[in-house]
């Protein structure tokens, strides 16, 4: 590894003005000078916006012109920007690792705005420490891997089975695996899809048989994953089918695993019979009933409540295109939602909603304080537009009772080290700007296994996983961060403090040395191991002790 | 012999993300923008919900 | 499929690409100043500009509509303080043939215009503004550097600007009629336009040309969230802030969503108000008063406000149509790119896929997931050797 002896460092500090975000709050010119007065700082420059075109050409230009060996810039989040100036300082031929931010932006001048004069001291000692820390910073280098480029797709419903089709038309080799004894998932429940207007047989009959034509992609339905090991560009998944096991390679998964409907058991006088979800008014409409006259339709039984505070966003356009089937089939029954608001989002949806006030199906609008009471033969309800109790006569009533996550989600969580929110549904790795990908890297998300998702939606989303994992598999190598922790062999004791709290199960216990071991592949440097461990054996590259106590000190000297 | 290359009609949030999935996938892509900047209506925007971030 | 000639004009920037370092002195000394469209004219931007501080490419251009020199007159000021030299008047557009396997219209949407609803005053009353002017205002890099101005105080004072001049000009030509109107003009502004400076109690306007059966008759689906958004960021800005959402349905579909517009009325101070505003007029101190009907109480309601804003429906791009024509693509009744019922990337033209917004009105998390799953078709057809795949 080289280093250069401490009378050759010289580092670059590049103080950003983040427009008015930071230069708003901190008096620049201060911070200027006074990084110039720092030890090992040879070169400062303030920039209006680092991270634009113009400011990263400053970087990378003042590396060789000023000869500097370490760079610090302080700014905003390192989650924002940190790669970028990495690859800047990489471009200009400095190991990426040689390089340290310092958050004057989130942790001082956004969270001090009012604070004037404390805050451009606070951001002194900030820029102070982040110094100190960069003239110990060591070259750090990442690993290259090899990888398998096949997929596993986990849930053969819509979602998954056009995640599936798409790797294999890309030319990738699929297992797609299948709990059920067929493809299809919640659609097989259904009676009509929209807006296609067709049986959804159809729909699932198309994707199958395109699927079954794909020799690179291979159907394993009655089966489930019962274990995965490795880690991105590495898996191996074992399925489990009819008591016999088999393992597969694979470079990267996608969990399309769907969401079931709750049944609403305790509420609303649910019996299965009268008082019905629309998942088994689907089945009777595919049988050809009701024959019911009057019916009550109730929305949000179960969700937008205090269990699950979330909005299921498929129940009202599946209970108005139910009650526009229910009214074709018999102009004369007369059919009510009772909701709170009609989720009809975007345009087929409205027109959907339109088409059914056309043939006479009434809305009435219910406060959650005050729902409806499900009795004999009718509905009370308090009218919120009228201001009074209203009675519907009620030979049938049907609930839109939300999805709500599968059984297996936990089980599925915790075997891809993947986690779900507090509604079971898994939490993608950015809300925004990475809905289909995890934190962890190699596993792709898609589907009702994320929230509830329309058809169109599923479809939509099982190719954009298809895309992300697509974006591994396409690679010949992988690399890893540089920012990984190392455990001594030779003072390791083996007390198996650092697995326990090792969030990415990237350490393991090596029962013939005794000594623990880390993954250096999973690992993504959160340093828990290294804080933990009583022997000093765990160390984290990057975040050294050394490099500590330094900022440490700095921070209290100033 | 048939192109390998993609075009994209649009540089915004949308055309830039189809951008970079198929520019990681090695596959080339010419993204067209009318506007001098790419970023469309999202780069207008101050933050996003629902976790409030900048949209730059 | 796989096999799409597409040619492509390059505008002319008038500024060398591959010279510009983008450091801003050709902006800085231009003397030509024009309303700047990214900002809705709440303030100018220079001849020669950049449309956002961190655009990409990172490069100035000239805008051949204000240019002295492009327009035949006398200046070149920004050509003389550029050191790169990378200032070319002369700079030309060409075209560029290129050949591809597989198209993506991602061509977004465009801000209804709130004109052709003149009951909500939007164009006419100063303090009624869109959805994006409001992002503008709230934006940190936007003319009011996020803090919430009244427009009526940005356009107020810019305009008693203009009426100094022209007040000069009438005296310098002894034109008493004109003198006496524009003094008096200046009176009122002086008077008026300070009353109220920071803008505290807003009012937002939900489907403003969306679920309108003179307009859009689709919903535009992000504006609830936008609007709960909006509310609660300018609460964060400004902490005496208090709003009013006016409603048909709170449409909150998305993850985190419903929890989101929960927060909005339990932290930030937000009302939600189910019920139309039919009218939006104006008091004596420029403040918007909104005429809605409340449909809790049944009845119609009229209330002060320091700034309304409107929830502008996503409309299809203008130039949807000729590109349309161009390559064969169906649209759908309201203009947007018609998809496949069951392959919601596919358009009419094998190869040629669309995402975004140019197929409907879409969020941003939808957007981006949506981007994706166009990319995988296009890379589908990419990796097959551009052989037709079953549409």
């Amino acid at each position: 590894m080289k280093d250069q002896s401490k009378s050759d460092i010289r580092i670059g500090v590049f103080v950003c003005d983040c427009g008015s975000n930071i230069a708003g709050y901190l008096q620049m010119k201060e911070l200027v000078e006074y990084a110039k007065t720092l030890p090992n700082v040879a070169f400062v420059q303030e920039n209006l916006y680092t991270c634009s075109e113009g400011g990263i050409n400053e970087i990378k230009e003042a590396i060789p012109r000023e000869k500097l060996n370490r760079v610090v810039v302080a700014s905003c989040t390192p989650r924002t920007h940190e790669p970028l100036f990495m690859s800047a300082c990489e471009e200009a031929g400095l190991n990426p690792y040689l390089f340290e931010m310092a958050n004057i932006r989130d942790q001082c001048s956004w969270v001090h705005m009012r604070e004037g004069d404390k805050a451009t001291e606070r951001a002194k000692g900030q820029i102070g420490m982040a110094v100190a820390k960069a003239a110990r910073l060591r070259e750090l280098s990442r690993i290259q891997l090899g990888l398998t480029h096949r997929a596993v797709v986990i849930g053969g419903g819509v979602s998954g089975m056009s995640a599936a089709m798409a790797l294999g038309n890309m030319g990738y080799e699929v297992d797609l695996v299948e709990k059920q004894e067929r493809l299809g998932g919640l659609l097989n429940d259904l009676n009509r899809i929209l807006p296609a207007n067709e049986p959804p047989s159809r729909l699932v009959e198309d994707l199958a048989g395109r699927i079954k034509d794909n020799p690179k992609i291979s159907v394993h339905t009655n089966a489930t994953v019962s274990k995965v090991e490795g880690y991105v560009g590495n898996f191996v998944v074992t399925i489990g089918k009819d008591g016999a096991e088999s393992k597969v390679k694979s470079g990267a998964i996608i969990v399309a695993i769907g969401a079931r409907v709750l049944k609403p058991e305790g509420l609303f006088g649910y019996d299965g019979d009268k008082v019905i979800t629309h998942l088994e008014l689907e089945t009777l409409l595919k049988h050809g009933r009701p024959e019911a006259k009057d019916v009550v339709m109730i929305q949000c039984v179960g969700s937008r409540c205090r269990e699950r505070t979330y909005c299921s966003r498929i129940c009202c356009m599946t209970a108005v295109k139910n009650s526009i089937l229910l009214k074709e089939a018999n102009p004369d029954a007369k059919v009510t939602v009772l909701y709170r608001d009609m989720q009809m989002y975007g345009v087929e949806n409205e027109d959907m909603f339109r088409r059914s006030k056309e043939l006479g199906v009434r809305y009435v609008t219910f406060d959650p304080s005050m729902p409806p009471a499900v009795e004999e033969g009718h509905v009370r309800v308090y009218h919120l537009r009228m201001g009074k109790d209203i009675v519907l006569p009620a030979d049938l009533t049907v609930l839109s009772t939300p999805l709500i996550a599968q059984e297996d989600a936990g089980e599925i969580s915790t075997m891809l080290k993947v986690p779900v929110n507090e509604n079971g549904f898994f939490l993608e790795g950015h809300v925004k700007l990475k809905p289909l990908d995890f934190a962890t890297d190699g596993v792709y998300l898609c589907g009702s296994a994320r929230f509830p998702s329309t058809i169109r939606e599923a479809v939509s989303q099982g190719l954009g996983a298809a895309s992300r994992a697509a974006g591994v598999l396409s690679k010949e190598a992988l690399f890893t961060s540089g920012i990984v922790a190392d455990i001594n062999a030779e003072t390791c004791c083996g007390c198996l403090g650092c697995v326990e709290v090792c969030p990415y199960g990237a350490i393991n216990f090596l029962p013939e040395r005794g000594v623990c071991q880390v993954n250096k592949v999973l690992c993504k440097g959160c340093g828990g191991c290294a804080a933990t461990c009583p022997s000093g054996s765990a160390r984290l590259d990057g975040f050294s002790s050394r490099q500590i106590y330094a900022q440490i000190e700095q921070a209290l000297a100033s | 012999m048939a192109s390998k290359e993609v075009l994209i009609i649009g540089g915004g949030i949308a055309g830039m993300q189809a951008a970079l999935d198929l520019g990681e996938m090695g596959i080339k892509v010419h993204l067209v923008e009318k506007n001098p900047s790419i970023g469309g209506k999202m780069a207008q925007l101050d933050k996003t919900f629902p976790t409030n971030d900048c949209t730059i | 499929m796989g096999d799409f000639k597409a040619m492509v004009h390059r505008k002319a920037r008038y500024v060398d690409q591959s010279r510009c370092t983008a450091c801003g002195a050709c902006a800085e000394k231009c003397p030509t100043k024009v309303p700047n469209e990214f900002n809705f004219g709440l303030d100018d931007r220079k001849a020669i500009y950049k449309d956002y501080a961190q655009g990409i490419p990172s490069v100035f251009t000239i805008d051949p509509n204000s240019c002295k020199v492009l327009q035949g007159g006398k200046c070149g000021v920004c050509a003389k303080v550029c050191q790169a030299k990378a200032v070319d008047y002369e700079q030309k557009p060409h075209d560029v043939e290129l050949n591809v396997a597989a198209v993506i219209v991602s061509t977004g949407y465009e801000l209804f215009d709130a004109t052709q609803i003149p009951e909500y005053g939007y164009g006419k009353l100063p303090n009624v503004i869109s959805s994006l002017e409001m992002e503008r205002l709230l934006s940190a890099g936007g003319p009011t550097k996020g803090h919430l101005s009244r427009p009526s105080v940005i356009r107020g004072e810019a305009r008693l600007k203009e009426v100094a001049k022209l007040i000069k000009k009438a005296e310098k030509a002894e034109d008493q009629p004109q003198l006496a109107k524009l003094q008096q003009e200046q009176k009122w502004l002086e008077e008026h336009i300070h009353k109220c400076h920071t803008a505290k109690r807003l009012g937002f306007i939900q489907c403003v040309g969306s679920r309108d059966f003179r307009f859009h008759k689709y919903c535009s689906s992000y504006c609830c969230m936008h609007s709960i958004k909006e509310a609660i960021i300018a609460r964060e800005h400004e902490h005496e802030t208090e709003s009013f959402i006016f409603y048909m349905d709170l449409r909150t579909v998305g993850k985190g969503f419903e929890e989101y517009k929960v927060r909005g009325a339990t932290v930030s101070n937000l009302k939600y108000i189910r019920g139309r505003v039919a009218e939006v007029l104006q008091d004596e101190d420029l403040n918007p008063v909104v005429y809605y009907e409340d449909t809790e109480q049944r009845r119609v309601v009229s209330m002060t406000l320091d700034m309304v804003i409107l929830a502008n429906a996503c409309s299809p791009s203008k130039g949807i149509t000729a590109l349309a024509k161009m390559l064969g693509l169906e649209l759908e009744e309201n203009n947007f790119v018609k998809t496949h019922p069951n392959r919601p990337l596919d358009t009419n033209v094998p190869g040629i896929f669309t995402c975004g917004c140019a197929q409907g009105p879409l969020d941003i998390p939808e957007s981006v997931a949506q981007a994706s799953s166009a990319a995988a078709r296009a890379a589908e057809v990419v990796m097959t050797g551009g052989r037709a795949l079953a549409v």
